[in-house]
């Protein structure tokens, strides 16, 4: 497995439209991701599921990847929250 | 916020229709403005319009959900249209779509439009949700679908914040009953609240259902509702709440709220220490109060039949002793103020060591408000040897014998006593138990006051003694230099810092002594309107005015800032009137003691000023006490009560200013 750790700062969160792009990237590796914000976890490659974490600027998300291509997936969005978010 | 509540009839549209993405989402606009929250429909679709190009809000599984923080939304709204035949909407995943939410949120930096975002994300994660919504054949039937989806999510909400493990000490020194009375009332609120509790109870007993570390490991809080002390070490880093059993017993339920609420604070060792110094520091204050009260009052009726009898301006010294009725009321006023600081000191002392320091406490206090002066005049004749230094030492020099340290010597001597006490528990504990019985009638009074004694008598009364003399060398000083005002406002401050201890009885010593050297002056033959004469009656007058401030002041912040006070304190407010006009500055003691960083600054500079403006402006007083029952004999009256009113103002402010809201103690 692999994890690492995000703090928010774009100023208005992970709102609708980072969101689907997020979705959309992990959508792309085979292995499972998990979003997870204050003990809440969530299947970051649903849509609803990322929004409804409701991330707000200077608050921290844990993602996590396993399986295939865990290392791959984990690298592209860790880079993807980095640039984004 | 509900999702529901953000809904209205008019803004659903069942049987949207709509060829291109433009028109669905000008369509939508239109319902929305039919909820009537949007004061610039124009403004608003332009900003929707700016929003979608910056990326497609068709964020997949066939639902959109475009949105707008605008300053043309007045409240936040929704609005939802269903789109049987669906239409091509530049979706994430390419699907048309079905489903479309539409968010209006004003233009606040709370960002609404995220958290409806994120409560709308968290009811379309089910799709079973989704499916029931596009069967709702009436708007009506489509907000039920919404509202039972939010009723179904919303307990279970609820219950991740209030469903807990708590684990909970009870305690009482004196009894079990006590003990297991808190341990049943905090399992019982509990079980009401749906809070598991498990109970370490520490009764005269012993101890029973000893808490595992796993246990606390595992809780979410601590609750400590003890009067003994309770081992606390295993406790850090939990959030704790540590208050008497009492407060286990009547109000559990409050207690489980602070710790579920997370308003309870982390224990780290350090912290419960500084109140529970605190919590000591209370126990004396709370007790004296009555004494100072009574003896304070019964003290200004003695004054007020004095000045009904006519000897305001004739009594002089002996003001408020010129009748029988008055002597008697002064005399009982002034043993029940004279039991003030011993009450403060034993109370402590009991607060910390439990009974058996009670009457160190007691002994420390009454050597602290007494001195060593019993001793003082007492002839020796001749010694050598250590019997002289014990005589030249504790007893010998001029003040040393005679020195009071007040109320301030009070609390170090209750503390003290209280921890000479703990130390002998400790000390005792590896004795055998067949002398347990002796330990509380024998040991501990006798060592306990002995030390207690010995540390009053040798250090600190000569150390106060010490304060004292360099004080009043200082006074004559100032007074020979000429500078009346500064003088004044010496002594006025004087009098507000430690109000009976060394400072103030140098101050009022040397007023009273300046009373003397004017009447030796007049008897010389010197004039009463002499400089020299007049001086001496300025001081006196700074003197009673500096001691006048202080309960004023409090009882004037009491009804100006109630907040910063206790019940039981803003209750004395009347009391404290009184005793400010009656110059019985002992009214401000508890308050004092109780918040002396904060109090006795404020005390300190308005007695300070008061005293200050009335050397300034002359005025004179040539009677040693009697508050505003002597003021017919104060030479510029007007301009001294305003003096006073300006300093207890100051007072009053300042408190107003640095003093901390009080606890609420409902």
């Amino acid at each position: 497995m692999k994890e690492f750790r995000h703090v928010i700062t774009d100023p208005d969160g992970i709102h609708a439209r980072p969101a689907g792009l997020l979705v959309k990237e992990a959508a792309k590796y085979p292995c499972s991701v998990i979003m997870e914000k204050d003990g809440k976890a969530v299947d970051a490659k649903r849509i609803f599921g990322v929004m409804s974490l409701a991330a707000k600027q200077g608050q921290e998300v844990i993602i996590r990847c396993e399986g295939e291509q865990e290392e791959e997936a984990a690298a592209s969005l860790e880079r993807f929250m980095k640039e984004n978010l | 916020m509900n999702i529901r509540d953000l809904l209205s009839v008019n803004s659903i549209e069942l049987k949207g229709k709509a060829a291109t993405k433009t028109e669905a989402i000008e369509q939508m606009v239109q319902l929305m403005a039919k909820r009537g929250n949007i004061k610039d429909v124009k403004e608003y679709e332009r900003g929707v319009f700016a929003r979608e190009k910056e990326g497609t809000t068709g964020i997949g599984e066939g639902i959109a959900i475009p949105h707008c923080k605008s300053a043309a939304v007045s409240a936040p709204g929704l609005a939802a249209m269903i789109l049987p035949e669906g239409v091509e909407y530049d979706s994430l995943d390419g699907q048309p779509v079905k489903l479309i939410f539409l968010i209006a949120a004003p233009d606040t930096r709370a960002n609404i439009h995220l958290d409806v975002l994120s409560r709308l994300s968290v009811l379309l994660m089910d799709e079973s949700f989704t499916e029931n919504l596009k069967k709702a054949r009436t708007p009506e039937e489509f907000l039920q679908v919404i509202d039972e989806a939010e009723a179904a999510c919303a307990p279970k909400e609820k219950k991740i914040g209030t469903l807990g493990r708590i684990v909970a000490v009870t305690g009482c020194p004196t009894g079990i009953a006590h003990t297991y009375m808190a341990a049943e009332a905090l399992e019982k609120a509990g079980s009401r609240l749906g809070i598991q509790i498990r109970v370490e109870t520490r009764g005269s007993g012993g101890v029973k259902n000893v808490l595992t570390e796993d246990e606390i490991a595992t809780a979410d809080g601590v609750i400590i509702a003890s009067d003994t002390k309770v081992p606390m070490d295993r406790f850090e880093g939990k959030r704790l709440i540590d208050c008497n059993v009492a407060e286990g017993i009547s109000k559990p339920e409050k207690l489980i709220g602070k710790i579920m609420d997370g308003s309870a604070e982390i224990y780290h060792g350090e912290k419960p220490k500084t109140q529970r110094s605190y919590t000591h520091l209370m126990s004396g204050v709370s007790h004296m109060l009555p004494f100072v009260i009574g003896g304070g009052i019964l003290t200004a009726l003695a004054f007020l039949i004095d000045t009904l009898m006519g000897y305001s301006a004739i009594g002089g010294g002996a003001f408020g002793s010129c009748t029988p009725v008055s002597a008697f009321l002064k005399y009982v006023g002034g043993l029940s103020m004279g039991l003030m600081v011993p009450v403060l000191s034993g109370y402590i002392a009991y607060s910390i060591a439990d009974r058996p320091g009670l009457a160190v406490g007691f002994l420390g206090g009454l050597l602290a408000s007494n001195g060593n002066a019993r001793f003082a005049d007492y002839d020796w004749g001749d010694l050598g040897g250590f019997q002289k230094f014990v005589a030249d030492f504790a007893f010998g020099s001029p003040s040393g014998g005679t020195t009071v340290s007040g109320f301030l010597g009070g609390i170090l001597v209750g503390f003290l006593a209280g921890f000479i006490v703990l130390g002998l528990k400790k000390l005792c504990a590896k004795l055998p138990d067949s002398l347990e019985g002796i330990k509380p009638t024998l040991i501990y009074p006798v060592v306990g006051m002995f030390l207690v004694a010995l540390l009053m008598c040798f250090v600190f009364n000569p150390l106060i003694g010490l304060i004292n003399t360099g004080l009043s060398a200082m006074l004559t000083a100032l007074a020979g230099a000429g500078l009346i005002t500064l003088l004044g406002a010496i002594l006025g401050a004087m009098m507000a810092i430690d109000m009976g201890g060394p400072i103030n009885k140098a101050a009022y010593v040397f007023g009273t002594g300046m009373l003397a050297t004017a009447s030796e002056l007049m008897a010389a033959g010197a004039d009463a309107s002499d400089p020299t004469v007049q001086a001496c009656y300025i001081a006196m007058a700074s003197i009673m005015v500096g001691g006048m401030v202080p309960p004023v002041g409090i009882a004037i912040a009491c009804q100006f800032f109630p907040k910063k006070f206790t019940v039981a304190e803003r209750g004395s407010r009347i009391s404290n009137l009184i005793m400010g006009c009656s110059f019985i500055t002992e009214g401000a003691i508890p308050f004092a003691a109780s918040d002396p960083a904060h109090v006795i600054p404020a005390t300190m500079v308005g007695a300070g000023i008061a005293g200050g403006l009335s050397a300034f402006f002359g005025c004179t007083l040539m009677a040693p006490h009697g508050g505003i029952f002597v003021f017919a004999t104060v030479g510029n009256p007007l301009l001294y009560i305003i003096s006073w009113l300006a300093g207890s103002a100051v007072t009053a402010v300042m408190l107003g200013f640095f003093k901390k809201d009080a606890v609420r103690e409902e």
